[in-house]
C-alpha cells in the first residue's frame, strides 16, 4: 500500500531577490534621469492660470533677467547675436520651441527685440514659461 | 577572582548588516523617479508669424480687430477704454461671442513690464481666443 506524503512546508513568496530588482531599477532611473545642466539667470517668472505643460525635450531656454541680460546655453548673448544662434539651432532641430524664462519685471522691449530676432531666424514656436497662479497675486 | 576574568568574550562574527540594503535601494529609487517629475515646464505657447512677406501678410477688417494695449505705466486698455485685468477675460469673451472672427492684438509698450503682458496673454488664453497677435508700440 502506497502512502501519500503530506508536504508540511508553508507557501511563501521569495523576497531575497527584491534588493537586486530594486538596484536594477535604481540603475535604470539613475542613467535615464536628466538633470538641468543649465544655470541660466536668476528670474522670477510671471504667474498665469492658462499655463500648459511644455515638451521639455524640444525646449531651448532663453533667460532674460530684470536688467535685460540675455543668456542662452549659459552664455550672455547680445540681442543682435540671437538670430544667428537660433538659426543654427533651428537647423539642427526644426521642431525646436524657444522657452522664454523671463523675469516679470523685465521691460517688454527686450523680449520684443528677442522675438524679432527669432522671427528672422525662423524659430517661430515660442513658449513663455510661467509659474502656477496664486490667488491674490496680481501677476 | 579578578574583574578581568569575568568579562565575556564576544564571539559574534563581524558582519555588516545587509537586510536593509533593499530599503536603501528603494528609497533612492523613489528619489530618482520623483526627481524628473518636479522639473515640469509650465507656460503659454504661441507661434510667431515669421518673416514678413507679401504672401504671409493677411489683411483683416478693422471691425474684426480687438486691441488690448498695455501702456508704459502698465495700465491696460481694451479698444481704447481703460480696463481692469480681471475684467479683461469677460470683455474678450463677449467680443468673440458677438464676432467669432475677432482677432486679438496685444500691443505692449516697450517700457511696460513683461509680467503684465503675460498676465494679459493669460486672460486672452483663458477667454479662448484663437487668433492672437503680439505687437510692440513704437516708441
Amino acid at each position: 500500500m502506497a502512502f501519500k506524503k503530506t508536504i508540511k512546508s508553508e507557501p511563501f513568496i521569495p523576497t531575497s531577490s527584491m534588493g537586486d530588482i530594486a538596484f536594477l531599477l535604481l540603475i535604470f532611473f539613475m542613467v535615464t534621469v536628466v538633470f538641468t545642466e543649465e544655470t541660466g539667470l536668476v528670474v522670477t517668472l510671471p504667474r498665469a492660470e492658462a499655463g500648459e505643460e511644455g515638451v521639455r525635450d524640444l525646449l531651448t531656454n532663453v533667460y532674460i533677467n530684470e536688467k535685460g541680460m540675455i543668456s542662452i546655453d549659459d552664455q550672455i548673448v547680445p540681442v543682435d547675436r540671437v538670430a544667428a544662434l537660433m538659426a543654427q539651432k533651428v537647423q539642427e532641430n526644426p521642431f525646436m520651441i524657444v522657452a522664454f524664462k523671463t523675469d516679470k519685471h523685465t521691460p517688454y522691449g527686450v523680449v520684443s527685440d528677442v522675438m524679432e530676432q527669432l522671427k528672422e531666424a525662423g524659430a517661430v514656436k515660442v513658449f513663455f514659461n510661467t509659474d502656477l497662479d496664486l490667488p491674490g497675486v496680481p501677476y | 577572582m579578578g574583574v578581568l576574568a569575568k568579562r565575556k568574550k564576544n564571539r559574534g562574527t563581524n558582519e555588516i548588516p545587509m537586510a536593509s540594503t533593499s530599503d536603501v535601494a528603494f528609497l533612492l529609487l523613489v528619489f530618482f523617479i520623483v526627481m524628473p517629475m518636479k522639473q515640469e515646464e509650465i507656460g503659454l505657447s504661441l507661434v510667431l508669424p515669421g518673416k514678413k512677406t507679401k504672401e504671409t501678410t493677411v489683411k483683416i477688417k478693422q471691425s474684426h480687430v480687438a486691441t488690448i494695449k498695455i501702456l508704459a505705466n502698465n495700465t491696460v486698455t481694451f479698444d481704447g477704454q481703460p480696463i481692469a485685468l480681471h475684467g479683461l477675460q469677460q470683455a474678450i469673451k463677449d467680443r468673440i461671442v458677438s464676432d467669432p472672427k475677432t482677432v486679438v492684438i496685444l500691443e505692449t509698450h516697450p517700457d511696460a513690464d513683461y509680467g503684465m503682458m503675460i498676465a494679459c496673454l493669460d486672460e486672452v488664453k483663458l477667454a479662448d481666443a484663437r487668433k492672437v497677435s503680439l505687437k510692440t508700440t513704437k516708441p
